[in-house]
């Protein structure tokens, strides 16, 4: 890849004695969605802070749009935005004000503040001080701000973690929009669902190692059961039936299934990506 | 791709971001109007002359002459208070009562001359005058009773004091700043204190918005623009400086105090801010939440009033107190705003709060730098 927006070799960091990032190695795309999973303290923030100049590597190659993440490039700067885990906001100001003055920062002087609000759906309240947003608000207040400057790299840590179905979906959505305007976008989260939703590929991290790095579809199919799972009805009531893919006699049985009396639901059974993560990982996401 | 920022133009951003927070502020926009409110008020409060006369009671004397002789001690900072009585100038002087006239008020030191004291004295025979002393009065004022007492005697007896041949001549000299005739007013010490108190006053606003700053992590969302550290902290200096200056100029306007060497006062001032912003960026960088920034802020602020307090009391400041920062300031202010002094005389006093005010700026920018990237 070698045109990568976000390019990571070999890059290790420690908080003192504990080792946080423990050489992990890769790039996204422009246009691509890296989808960072792993539980709480398995070096997701640490690489974002590591890739965004808030940390420097103790080892290792880290660039971002071609720059060495080490050298302050304001110019690199310039072209990236960050969603942190933690809405740092100025809450004395209005959603309107923060984000006038963080695009004044860029040297942007007439950005369609309003425009951006109304993707986040807070244009009726873009005037009113973030001392009164909700926690939802808040986070796609965040988005926005991560946006000003229609960066080419997003860095997402977290940006759906414990908003309600319909805010998330909005950002989803515009992760999705960003992606597609030809931003490269790592996203770091602990929901399955939305990294497989979401992202073009997803990176497994465990205490500070990269397990795994395919596409979720790559990912299902070599670490899922290939089987199918049958439910239907009988003088016993209801009963279930496992087929396996994997055996020769796969076809037969499932043609069966289908036309028996008393067929219910056919399910396949896919393995999802946290299956995946545990089966690898030893460890479940939430933790 | 986005045009490139200047440093100027993101340090600018900055600062009208910090000045908009500062006045949305409730909590300190009242402090900062209540201070400058109180401090204004207080000083015109305060009283502007200076008493040094000390008030002699004398008793016993009829003798309009000997009043006359007396006279020439008013020249000396005594003020002769006649009594009718011994007896009343003795329960003046001890406090039993405050007075039997209203001249008589505040009377420390009383003279009772005896009844034949004149003829005594004319005869050459002995007599005893009584002396009574507040016990609070000093130990040279009561040695210079006595000696008014002898003299006087020497006086009306028509004879010269004892020492009548030609002594080695005096020479009088005066350790320390010689004040005789120039002493402060009340108001006057309390100059430096209050124009003091705006500038603390901003140190605690200053270190609350950078600790405020530093726990909601809105440092961090700045430092990930092309805001650098340098930029942030140059930012938080300026917004200090101007708001301390622009409080202090306020002050020095409403107490009359820009009237003479303006810009020398303006200049101490300036230094005064920056230094106070430097302190303010050690407290914002230590405290870590609202109590512990006052915590932090108070163990800088009260070493730094000491100077300000040792200024209303006359005398030399002890060598420690010379030695902390604040203290060229407060007495560059008072030589300044005082006693009228130039640029020639502040000089000493400029360059060591000068250096003070390098060093902890310095000191306040390194600990903060460190701070916001450990975050």
């Amino acid at each position: 890849m070698s045109d990568a927006a976000i390019r990571v070799e070999d890059v290790s960091y420690s908080y003192g004695d504990i080792e946080a990032v423990k050489g992990i190695s890769f790039e996204v795309a422009p246009g691509e969605i890296l989808g960072f999973l792993g539980p709480n303290g398995a070096g997701k923030s640490t690489t974002i802070k590591i890739l965004t100049g808030q940390l420097t590597p103790k080892s290792g190659k880290a660039q971002v749009l071609g720059a060495d993440v080490t050298t302050d490039d304001p110019a690199m700067q310039a072209q990236i935005g960050v969603c942190f885990e933690e809405k740092n906001l100025y809450e004395s100001m209005s959603a309107q004000e923060n984000l006038r003055f963080f695009a004044s920062l860029f040297g942007l002087k007439d950005v369609d503040t309003a425009g951006l609000l109304a993707r986040v759906g807070l244009a009726d309240r873009a005037k009113d001080r973030v001392a009164k947003y909700s926690k939802g608000m808040r986070q796609r207040l965040m988005m926005a701000r991560t946006l000003v400057n229609t960066p080419r790299v997003l860095f997402l840590d977290e940006p759906t973690d414990g908003l309600d179905p319909v805010s998330s979906q909005a950002i989803r959505k515009l992760i999705k929009q960003e992606a597609e305007r030809g931003a490269a976008v790592l996203l770091t989260t602990h929901d399955m669902f939305e990294a497989d939703e979401l992202s073009d590929r997803v990176a497994f991290l465990n205490e500070g190692a990269l397990y795994a790095l395919d596409t979720p579809e790559s990912l299902k199919l070599a670490h899922g059961k290939r089987s199918v799972k049958v439910r239907f009805r009988d003088s016993d009531g209801i009963n279930e039936r496992t087929i396996s893919l994997e055996n020769a006699s796969a076809g037969e049985e499932l043609k069966e299934a289908v036309g028996a009396a008393g067929l219910m639901t056919i399910h396949t059974e896919e393995a999802s990506l946290e299956n995946i993560f545990i089966e690898m990982t030893g460890r479940g996401l939430e933790g | 791709m986005n045009r490139p920022v200047s440093r100027f133009s993101i340090i600018a951003s900055i600062v009208r971001k910090d000045l908009a927070e500062y006045g949305r502020d409730r909590l300190w926009a009242f402090l900062t109007i209540m201070v400058l409110v109180v401090v204004i008020v207080l000083f015109w409060l305060l009283p502007d002359n200076v008493n040094e006369s000390i008030r002699v009671g004398v008793s016993g004397l009829d003798d309009s002459s000997v009043l006359t002789a007396l006279e020439s001690a008013e020249e000396e900072g005594l003020l002769l208070v006649p009594f009718a009585t011994a007896a009343d100038l003795e329960a003046v002087v001890a406090g039993d009562v405050a007075a039997l006239e209203p001249d008589q008020a505040g009377t420390t030191v009383g003279i009772a001359f005896p009844d034949d004291f004149l003829a005594a004295t004319t005869r050459g025979d002995a007599t005893t005058v009584t002396v009574y002393v507040d016990a609070a009065v000093p130990d040279e004022i009561q040695l210079a009773i006595t000696g008014l007492v002898s003299e006087l005697a020497f006086a009306v007896a028509g004879d010269e004091l004892p020492v009548s041949t030609p002594g080695p001549d005096e020479v009088f000299v005066v350790l320390g700043e010689d004040r005789v005739g120039s002493q402060a007013s009340a108001r006057d010490s309390f100059r430096p204190l209050l124009v003091f108190l705006v500038l603390l006053m901003e140190m605690f606003i200053m270190a609350s918005l950078i600790a405020k700053e530093i726990q909601e992590r809105t440092v961090t969302a700045l430092l990930i623009t092309p805001a650098s550290v340098g930029d942030v902290l140059a930012a938080k200096g300026i917004v200090g400086a101007l708001s301390g200056m622009a409080q202090a100029i306020v002050v020095l306007v409403a107490i009359n105090a820009l009237t003479s060497q303006p810009l020398l006062i303006l200049t101490l001032m300036l230094f005064g801010a920056v230094m106070v912003s430097g302190t303010a960026m050690l407290a914002g960088s230590t405290g870590k939440d609202f109590m512990g920034t006052l915590f932090s802020g108070m163990l800088f602020m009260i070493p730094l009033m000491i100077p300000a307090f040792a200024a209303l009391f006359p005398g030399t400041a002890s060598a420690w107190i010379r030695a902390i920062p604040s203290y060229p300031l407060v007495q560059g202010l008072i030589n300044v705003s005082t006693f009228g002094e130039g640029w020639a005389e502040t000089l000493p006093e400029l360059g060591v709060l000068f250096v003070w005010c390098v060093g902890l700026f310095a000191l306040g920018w390194m600990v903060l730098k460190r701070k916001v990237q450990t975050l």
